[in-house]
């Protein structure tokens, strides 16, 4: 087990507490303010009104749906620690660096369990690593078996569905090449197995390296959100989510749904659902019993966040769950929460919009007198801040929010991404910072902030000072002050970024790196 | 290193003590008296059983009042020797906050809770006034110092000596105002809602308080109910908005502001929002005080902003004793903040404060300035004895007659003989053209003093505009409207006041 000085850190994002009765308040007054903003006050511009209510409808989801998961975060089975069938163990590989691997490797030869066998499965040779031999010989050196690829296809999902293939155990715990496993991982999960409806057991994605630099930090603390409550409320529904590392899952439920999804870049969360849909159950268990590594930078984090995106937005435009008839209404509605989360893109987008648009036109969505919007509004808001402050025990940050937020313009891409049904390419996830400064990322922003400050002298010209125009200018620089986590992340020095300088390598902004073409991790 | 961190606090304190003193002694202790503080005046003039009865039939209870009329024993009966009453608990509240945010959270958020307190306009102009909120908001600090040391197991292990000042505070509080009981209220709410942070039997320890305080004060309530008119001495008051919700919370920070520096504190409402993300930091975790301070702060406004649908009693300075708690949360949201933004955020609050402090002393748009002196002294001045001054509201009598010296006697539309028993008599559109002749039958001019609307204003100016020649309209301030009519045209006399009105008498403020 890790003794690290931040062993804290590993639990505090478990550790879950919510009262019913703030759930139940803060879900009161979403759906008070939703109707007040909708039927108390005159319409003024009938498309912009239609756009802000969309807006407010999906708030009002995001809100009720939260409340919805985390109404009870206890629910875990109990694991038969007598039931201990053999496992084999999948690290998946393709072209990170062998000191990386090895360390994987390693840790999980180490695990304390009865009967697993440890496979590397590698996919440098496909993946055109050039490193592909350099991790044979580390299998050979380690004595584990290797099993490189020759035909692509499939990417990650492909990889493991080749070598089921060539595996027999019952059980398969699989591990991204930089997830570490606790030695007690198989001891703490496959118990769970002794019921024979669990599908795949689903363990925390911990970044080891949360505190290297600014974007690791904001990455990490918008997955405590993810991991602690909401995962663990999934359970009470048999709904968790299989995240494609550091879990186990059940071969013959594999086998069952045709193995991994191969159609989708979110093969993991699809195969989740899939298995779902077959009547197994999951189980969320909540331990950090695995390490792993975060993106460093900002474009590593884009594409991470765009390959998630366009996964979970597929969720909603492919294999929508609502007609899915496999599944229960919880598991429908629990799918549908975390893949709307990705349409948050749009959603900012309005709300970005309505003032600039009073700025530059004067027309507004509604026609509001006096302070009932505030006074419903703003309980609305810090209740909903504490509901989440409360469920994520504290470890939800302003820049969790703004790397987030921020993120608008990668999930509006992967929206337009997904309705187009535009074929996208598995983007390599990083395990070393890109240097550089990434102000393309942030160009919307930017234009954003611009936009807001010439259009506060363009109303105030048009019309004077006026609490509209106070107004208005609140929102922007609310906006404006979301954004500068990830302003702020895009410009690491200004971020006291602390790379290490080995592991540091210039990339080109631009390049895309596609599975099957270049490498991947 | 301790003792130099009590002397540096010390010394701060001094300061914000001496700062506060020095405003009072140089702008509040000097302002003209206010329609609240001339009743204050008038009722302690009476004796202390005679104004306990003239309390009964306000909307107030007595303590402070009896306080004031020893006070004016010893100190004499001028305004500011009765402000400096109010002035004194003022200055005691600026220590007892800091020691409140202290014990509450730490040095710090203590001390910049006691800074916000000393510079507030707010604080200031109720710290200055001849009425009880001083002294309201000295006692709801010092209970909920006791109340918070019961549910932090401070002292010892029976803290009797903290019960002994818990339930002595609470008995005092209940006398001074009527919305102490909101204070009880919200340490009930947080004593339900964490019972196990409180020492054993302390339940029955409450009840104890409880059932002391409601046997304390109901042959209060009894004998007020025998009297049974204080629904018609007060000013009339509206059900409260939104508006005034929010215009509550902006005065509790910037004081009393004109309608547009009000519109442009409030339309900026959304930023609140930016406070509280701002708050939201790893690990600041929430704490039972913060939970405590907020039901203090704002489930005390909501309660009275909700009774006042069935009896308007939203009144801010009714409200002033959620201000220590307000201050206390805002220091310890700050200190939430990342050091650089803290500090920037506390010393944006200070200087935006100082500066709204400045406007609220110099600006004679200031909404609850009331300059019934320069009013007074005017009609002194110009008034002869063959003119009639009449005032309206009634009750602004109380404080034109405190500073009124001229030759022209005063009445009051509607009539009101004060010293006749009963409440004052309501308004009657069909009854104004009899007051009114009866007013100004004999008299020359009528010097109609116009404040305080009660519902009626409009339709007593309007009966004078229609009925008689204006000769002069004069605001001495914000709601305090003099008009001069002329009655009779049949006199030398009548016609050389006219002419000398015709002149254009100039006041030094402005003429409508």
């Amino acid at each position: 087990m890790n003794t690290t000085p931040h062993n804290e850190r590993r639990r505090d994002f478990l550790e879950v507490d919510v009262p019913k009765a703030l759930l139940c308040t803060t879900g009161a007054m979403s759906v008070l303010y939703f109707l007040v903003l909708t039927f108390l006050f005159r319409i003024g511009n009938p498309f912009l009104f239609a756009l802000l209510i969309a807006g407010e409808v999906y708030h009002v989801w995001q809100v009720l749906t939260f409340i919805y998961t985390t109404w009870d975060t206890s629910v875990l089975p109990t694991p038969r620690a007598t039931y201990t069938p053999p496992v084999d163990v999948f690290i998946t590989v393709a072209g990170e660096p062998v000191a990386l691997v090895e360390e994987t490797l390693t840790a999980a030869l180490s695990m304390r369990y009865p009967s697993f066998t440890v496979h590397i499965l590698n996919d440098g040779f496909v993946a055109k690593k050039e490193n592909w031999r350099d991790i044979e010989a580390l299998a050979a050196k380690t004595g584990v078996h290797c099993i490189t690829r020759t035909i692509a296809g499939g990417a990650k999902a492909g990889n493991i569905n080749n070598a089921m293939r060539l595996t027999r155990s019952p059980l398969v715990a699989i591990f991204d090449a930089d997830h570490v496993p606790h030695e007690d991982f198989l001891t703490k999960t496959v118990g769970y197995f002794a019921d024979p409806k669990v599908g795949f057991v689903q363990t925390p994605q911990f970044y080891k390296n949360y505190a290297t630099n600014y974007v690791t930090r904001g990455s990490w603390e918008q997955q405590e959100l993810f991991f602690g409550p909401i995962c663990r409320g999934k359970n009470r529904h048999h709904a968790a989510t299989m995240c494609g590392t550091n879990m186990l899952i059940s071969r013959r439920a594999i086998e069952e749904v045709g193995g991994m999804c191969t159609q989708s870049i979110a093969e993991d969360f699809i195969t989740g659902m899939f298995l779902h849909e077959r009547g197994y159950t999951s189980i969320y268990v909540p331990e950090v019993l695995a390490e792993g590594l975060a993106t460093e930078d900002l474009l590593t984090y884009s594409k991470q966040q765009f390959r998630w995106a366009r996964g979970a937005l597929d969720v909603i435009f492919r294999y929508n769950p609502l007609l899915r008839s496999g599944l229960s209404w919880p598991q429908k509605i629990e799918y549908l929460a975390s893949a709307s989360f990705y349409l948050s893109g749009i959603v900012v987008l309005f709300d970005l919009l309505l003032p600039l648009v009073f700025f530059y036109t004067g027309a507004v969505p509604v026609q509001i007198s006096g302070m009932l919007l505030a006074a419903v509004f703003l309980p609305y808001m810090f209740l909903t801040l504490y509901t989440i402050e409360r469920a994520s025990n504290f470890t939800f940050t302003f820049r969790s929010l703004g790397f987030s937020m921020g993120a608008w313009t990668i999930h509006l891409r992967a929206l337009i991404s997904a309705i187009t049904y535009k074929k996208a390419s598995f983007q390599i996830t990083q395990k070393s910072a890109v240097s550089g400064r990434f102000t393309e990322l942030v160009v919307p922003h930017l234009c954003y902030i611009a936009l807001g400050a010439v259009g506060f002298v363009v109303a105030l010209l048009r019309s004077g000072w006026s609490a509209s125009l106070l107004n208005n200018t609140a929102w922007v620089l609310i906006n404006t002050a979301i954004f500068v986590p990830f302003v702020v992340a895009a410009f690491p020095r200004g971020a006291h970024e602390t790379p290490e300088p080995r592991r540091k390598r210039r990339l080109p902004v631009s390049q895309e790196i596609r599975y099957g073409e270049l490498p991947r991790n | 290193m301790e003792n130099s961190h009590e002397i540096k606090t010390t010394i701060y304190l001094a300061l914000m003590m001496l700062a506060s003193t020095l405003l009072s002694l140089c702008f509040f202790l000097h302002q003209s008296l206010r329609l609240d503080e001339a009743q204050s005046l008038w009722q302690t003039s009476r004796s202390a059983v005679g104004i306990i009865t003239l309390v009964s039939q306000d909307v107030h209870v007595p303590l402070y009042h009896e306080l004031l009329h020893a006070w004016r024993l010893f100190f004499g009966s001028s305004v500011p020797a009765a402000r400096l009453l109010s002035m004194l608990f003022y200055l005691l509240g600026i220590p007892a906050l800091y020691a409140l945010g202290r014990l509450a959270y730490d040095r710090q958020i203590g001390l910049y809770a006691a800074l916000l307190f000393s510079i507030s306009p707010f604080m200031n102009w109720y710290g200055n006034e001849v009425r009880m909120y001083s002294l309201f908001t000295l006692l709801v600090i010092c209970n909920q110092y006791c109340f918070v040391r019961l549910f932090k197991r401070m002292g010892d292990t029976h803290q009797g000596a903290t019960w002994v000042g818990y339930m002595a505070t609470a008995l005092v509080g209940i006398f001074v105002h009527y919305f102490f009981f909101l204070n009880l209220l919200a340490q009930a709410a947080f004593y339900f809602l964490h019972a196990d942070l409180f020492p054993a039997r302390a339940l029955r320890r409450f009840i104890i308080a409880a059932a002391l305080v409601t046997a304390a004060f109901l042959p209060w309530v009894w004998f007020v109910h025998l009297q049974g008119q204080a629904q018609n001495q007060t000013p009339l008051l509206s059900i409260p908005t939104t508006i005034n919700l929010f215009n509550t919370f902006a005065q509790f920070l910037f004081g009393f502001q004109s309608d547009a520096v009000n519109t442009f504190f409030l339309s900026l409402w959304p930023l609140t929002i930016i406070f509280a993300f701002l708050a939201l930091r790893r690990g600041r975790l929430h704490s039972p005080v913060t939970e405590y301070l907020l039901l203090s702060a704002f489930l005390s406004v909501l309660i009275a902003f909700a009774i006042s649908f069935i009896t308007p009693v939203f009144v801010s300075r009714y409200l002033i004793f959620t201000v220590p708690a307000l201050y206390l949360l805002l220091g310890n949201l700050f200190d939430s903040y990342a050091p650089q933004v803290g500090r920037f955020a506390r010393s944006f609050v200070v200087l935006v404060m100082l500066v709204t402090l400045g406007v609220e002393i110099v600006s004679a748009a200031t909404p609850v300035k009331e300059d019934y002196r320069d009013a007074a002294t005017f009609i002194a001045q110009n008034a002869t004895a063959q003119d009639v001054v009449a005032l309206s509201a009634p009750f602004t009598i109380y404080p034109i007659e405190y500073y009124y010296r001229g030759q022209a006697p005063i009445t009051t539309i509607p009539l009101w003989n004060r010293y006749a028993y009963g409440p004052i008599p309501p308004f009657s559109a069909e009854k104004l053209p009899a007051q009114v002749d009866s007013i100004t039958a004999d008299h020359q001019n009528v010097w109609l003093l116009l404040s305080y609307d009660q519902g009626y204003e409009q339709q007593v100016k309007a009966y004078f505009d229609t009925h008689y020649q204006r000769l002069l309209a004069i605001t001495f301030s914000h709601d305090l409207t003099l008009y001069v009519y002329k009655i009779r045209y049949d006199t030398v006399r009548s016609q050389a006041s006219a002419a000398v009105f015709a002149a254009c008498m100039l006041p030094p403020k402005s003429d409508a």
